[in-house]
């Protein structure tokens, strides 16, 4: 139960300080719309059109958009010594990973519910023949990568990496998700079959496992 | 052990490694015989096998470096993955071209999508990226600590990516049949490879060792100095 006030009320910071800067959420909307509209013009002028061709450059603003978000969330921390201080409030350390979690996926599904009507709208794709399969898959990666990208945002802040080096490390480890999500939508939207547990299934134990392990290992590796 | 015979040891398993090698393309070139439909790109199958399951080998050793160091937080560890890692991304590179090799000759492209190619250049990405992060630190115990943590995941990451290529359409036949004079070609070069890989990641361990001790003794000199 005290963990849980101490996760809402890091969570409550982070968002109160998101809100006034208002720095994160613009520059990561910005650049999802800028991707999608820039991949769709570059696909033959927007011909490319279909469920296929959008899931795939939603995921491609997913990814960099997520990524921007995890350095910014993180980044608040590398100022005026305020990680040294949050790591020596009297909490567990993996209260932290959740708080950062927690900030970063209400970020992302911010970025997915802005960006996602932009590629249904540009690239003609029907969304409400199967719109609950769509967020849940979404939905479910989403909670994978930030999962990641947490943990290595985390880690880039206590080496005082440069940031473009976050990009490179998630995106490999997070091809899985791409692969099994956009195999979920091609058979769900393409071939309107029902969501393969298969695919879902590896969807679910990415989540389970680099949750797990990003917890337990976060403890380990965040620095001042 | 002393360092003359340590040399000798040395030497001793060089030779034997190469030996072995020279057996397996003598007789992958006159003992084995040609395959029907691939014709003398099917030869390259010796290598190609050996060295995936000699990569898996190299992965998993970067991984139980990583585990051990993040528990001792020793550095011989991180030198033992640093080594593991750069002979994993070699022998990816050549899973990866005799792939490609392969894909050419069946299939009349050099590239397809399917989940074992795929698969591979996953993990070459997933490797190559982590000597990116080795070069991209300065200091050794951060880059021991960052470096430990992605060679963990990446390879908890290894069978995901496994099962999730596997949902891909697949061109790849799912097992070959060999004869047995091909098998124990295969044998052959599966030793060598094997020892190759682990004289690779022993010399390559060594030398990062030598370097390590080299730099400490440096510093203490300069130190003594100052």
């Amino acid at each position: 139960m005290i963990a849980l006030r101490q996760i809402l009320l890091l969570l409550g910071k982070d968002l109160r300080i998101e809100a006034r800067t208002r720095q994160a959420l613009a520059l990561v909307l910005v650049l999802g719309i800028l991707i999608v509209v820039v991949l769709a013009l570059g696909l033959q002028g927007g011909n490319a059109r279909g469920g296929l061709s959008a899931t795939a450059i939603l995921w491609v603003a997913y990814l960099f958009g997520g990524a921007m978000c995890f350095e910014k969330t993180m980044a608040v921390e590398t100022h005026d010594g305020a990680l040294a201080g949050l790591l020596m409030a009297p909490m567990d350390r993996g209260v932290i990973y959740l708080s950062k979690l927690l900030a970063n996926l209400v970020l992302m599904a911010t970025l997915a519910i802005v960006i996602t009507p932009v590629g249904v709208v540009l690239f003609g794709f029907d969304l409400s023949r199967a719109p609950l399969a769509f967020a849940s898959v979404v939905g479910a990666s989403l909670i994978g990568y930030a999962a990641i990208g947490t943990l290595f945002s985390g880690l880039v802040a206590s080496s005082r990496l440069s940031g473009g080096l976050l990009a490179v490390v998630v995106f490999p480890l997070s091809l899985p998700l791409v692969i099994a999500s956009t195999q979920l939508l091609k058979g769900v939207f393409e071939h309107g079959n029902a969501l393969d547990a298969s695919a879902m299934g590896v969807i679910v134990a990415f989540d389970v496992i680099f949750l797990t392990v990003s917890w337990i290992v976060f403890e380990l590796v965040i620095e001042p | 052990m002393s360092s003359s015979t340590r040399k000798l040891v040395i030497r001793a398993y060089w030779i034997v490694t190469l030996l072995v090698l020279a057996v397996g393309v003598w007789l992958s070139a006159y003992y084995a015989p040609i395959e029907s439909e691939m014709g003398v790109i099917q030869k390259v199958f010796y290598f190609h096998l050996p060295a995936a399951f000699c990569m898996f080998g190299a992965c998993f050793l970067v991984f139980v470096a990583g585990a051990g160091y993040l528990w001792q937080r020793d550095q011989r560890w991180d030198d033992l993955a640093d080594a593991a890692a750069h002979v994993a991304v070699l022998l990816a590179s050549v899973v990866l071209l005799t792939g490609m090799l392969w894909a050419k000759k069946a299939w009349g492209q050099w590239w397809t999508w399917s989940p074992r190619l795929t698969f591979s250049l996953i993990l070459w990405l997933l490797y190559v990226v982590y000597l990116i992060l080795r070069a991209s630190i300065d200091s050794a115990q951060k880059r021991a600590m960052v470096c430990a943590v992605y060679g963990v995941i990446a390879f908890l990451d290894v069978p995901l990516v496994y099962l999730s290529v596997k949902l891909m359409d697949d061109i790849h036949p799912s097992s070959v049949e060999l004869e047995p004079s091909m098998l124990l070609t295969l044998i052959v070069w599966m030793a060598g490879v094997a020892l190759l890989t682990a004289g690779l990641v022993a010399g390559r361990f060594r030398l990062a060792r030598i370097s390590h001790k080299k730099s400490h003794d440096a510093s203490g000199v300069t130190g003594g100095m100052a």
